[in-house]
């Protein structure tokens, strides 16, 4: 069993990194993978699904293409098939959007129990266990009393305060991380344009160089 | 010009008299694009189908009536003989015709119910319009009754321009929905509603909600039965008329294909209006007109393959008056010879 003060700064990690995705990518994503399984339901559904969608804007390419007042039969022909065809992909796309809706509703129950629900949980099940203590007459009998809330035993830290410590502090570094990406990737563009100008400006003078050569040759 | 059109011949004739030997046939609807002969190809078709069948009857649902014009002859709602024939009626009742009129006017069934929910009527009436469709529907399923008491053989609709066809071929779908939701409707509010009546001292005629709803149950029944038998290709099949130019040739098309997702026969084109210029002539209008006509007319064979495609000419004068539509209605049976 890993220290219970590691699991709650892990869980604060997660919960913070799923609000910052947000939950529609998730769902994209885990369903994206679900239909790449190769035996899961619905993945060969999509699959031939695909297929049909270029079929049918290959369909109406071609339709498009035919004159209907100069091949009436030919024009008359592809569009039954048009139709046809899409009816069928009309239909297949209801059911998997029913099928969609259904992974969703699972993914999301499935990522809130293990987020928010596993948070509430610990702190419900925890809620007496001391985190830590801090050193006696460190700290004022209030803050004590606030670092103990609500049930752990005065001169600790609760789970319920510990949680928001974590929280804190994630999401200042989660900020400064970003910042920080933001400010490497606008360095590197700059440094790139900068790198490609040079590049270009070699590679003519390589060509020329070429040239050069090939002539002499001749 | 007409050997291009006999080297064209196909494995089935060129004309209608697979309909006409169907003996099974019952109802036979004529349709397609405003103007292009869908009265006079029906005439035709019900004066060569009177020669064979002991009796036939006409019925128009156009609004715009033709029939009249075409016999020279006043029909109306009421069944009545051509003159001239003797196994040949002819009607014309109207598809727009409202609910109201039809309580008028309609069979006793809908009459009688409407009479007897009283202060319900206008209840119904509500219910009744806000499912679309359904007005016409009612009318039709009244005639459709009507149709059914009197023993005719086969029975020919003229039927309105392309849209108000298919919403009648529509009609026992949408009939059957709009009953069903009325029924589960009376089960769910039936006693509160029985209740409120029963305060007021019952409805007028002493009946009760359970027996309208009961009379419903019964028409939707004719409804049901007389959808099974238009989907039986035995008893039901649709006449498309066209004309060869491209608008008439794609609304044939639409309507064929909704035909077949209404899984309603359909195996007979005519194509009217066909021009035959001699050839001898220098009229370039006729001539280029020919030419038109030929491409369209190449491409329907082509396409409708499984079908009679029966080629009529256009004629110098209107075909009207009992004679006229005889002669013509030769053509429907015996291929026209165009003069060289």
């Amino acid at each position: 069993m890993p220290s219970l003060l590691l699991v709650v700064f892990v869980l604060q990690v997660v919960i913070h990194l799923v609000n910052t995705v947000g939950a529609p990518v998730i769902n994209e994503f885990l369903w994206m993978l679900w239909n790449k399984l190769p035996y899961s339901s619905t993945s060969s559904d999509v699959r031939l699904q695909t297929k049909r969608r270029r079929e049918l804007v290959g369909l109406k390419q071609e339709l498009s293409a035919t004159s209907a007042q100069d091949q009436f039969a030919k024009w008359a022909r592809l569009d039954r098939q048009y139709s046809r065809m899409q009816a069928e992909y009309d239909t297949k796309a209801n059911d998997l959007k029913d099928n969609r809706a259904s992974f969703d509703r699972i993914a999301s129950f499935l990522r809130w129990g293990g987020t928010n629900g596993l948070r509430f949980f610990l702190q419900f099940w925890f809620a007496k266990r001391p985190m830590f203590w801090i050193p006696r007459g460190w700290a004022p009998w209030y803050v004590e009393w606030i670092l103990a809330f609500a049930r752990a035993p005065r001169g600790s830290v609760s789970i319920q305060m510990w949680f928001v410590a974590c929280a804190t502090v994630v999401q200042l570094v989660g900020q400064a991380v970003a910042a920080g990406v933001v400010l490497v990737g606008e360095r590197q563009q700059g440094m790139g344009q900068r790198r490609e100008k040079v590049a270009m400006g070699a590679g003519q003078g390589g060509r020329d160089r070429g040239k050069g050569d090939e002539k002499k040759e001749l | 010009m007409s050997a291009a059109i006999d080297a064209d011949a196909e494995d089935l004739e060129p004309t209608l008299e697979s309909i006409i030997n169907q003996k099974t046939l019952r109802w036979i609807f004529v349709g397609g694009k405003g103007g292009v002969g869908k009265t006079t190809t029906s005439c035709s078709l019900a004066i060569q189908l009177a020669r064979v069948r002991k009796s036939v009857l006409l019925i128009s649902t156009d609004p715009a009536h033709n029939l009249s014009d075409a016999f020279a002859q006043k029909f109306g709602k009421e069944a009545r003989l051509i003159d001239g024939f003797t196994n040949l009626s002819a009607m014309e009742i109207d598809p727009n015709g409202s609910i109201q009129d039809l309580l008028k006017e309609g069979g006793e069934g809908a009459e009688e119910l409407m009479a007897q929910t009283g202060g319900m009527g206008s209840m119904m009436q509500d219910l009744a319009f806000s499912i679309p469709g359904v007005d016409e529907a009612m009318s039709f399923a009244e005639v459709l009754k009507q149709v059914k008491s009197l023993s005719y053989e086969t029975i020919i609709f003229d039927t309105a321009p392309t849209g108000h066809t298919l919403r009648f071929l529509q009609f026992p779908t949408v009939m059957e929905k709009a009953l069903a939701k009325i029924s589960q409707l009376s089960t769910q509010f039936g006693p509160m509603l029985n209740s409120v009546i029963g305060a007021r001292g019952g409805l007028p005629g002493g009946q009760n909600l359970d027996e309208i709803i009961a009379k419903m149950e019964s028409l939707r029944e004719t409804i049901a039965e007389v959808n099974t038998q238009f989907k039986n290709a035995d008893m039901t099949t649709f006449v498309c008329v066209c004309i060869p130019e491209f608008l008439s040739l794609y609304e044939t098309e639409r309507m064929i294909q909704e035909l077949s997702s209404y899984q309603i026969d359909t195996h007979a084109i005519v194509v009217n209006q066909l021009l035959f210029p001699k050839k001898s002539n220098d009229c370039e209008q006729c001539n280029a007109r020919r030419k038109m006509q030929k491409k369209y007319l190449e491409q329907i064979e082509e396409l409708y393959d499984e079908f009679n495609v029966v080629k009529m000419p256009l004629l110098v004068e209107e075909v009207r008056g009992k004679e006229k539509l005889e002669s013509f209605s030769e053509m429907l049976v015996k291929p026209y010879e165009p003069p060289e």
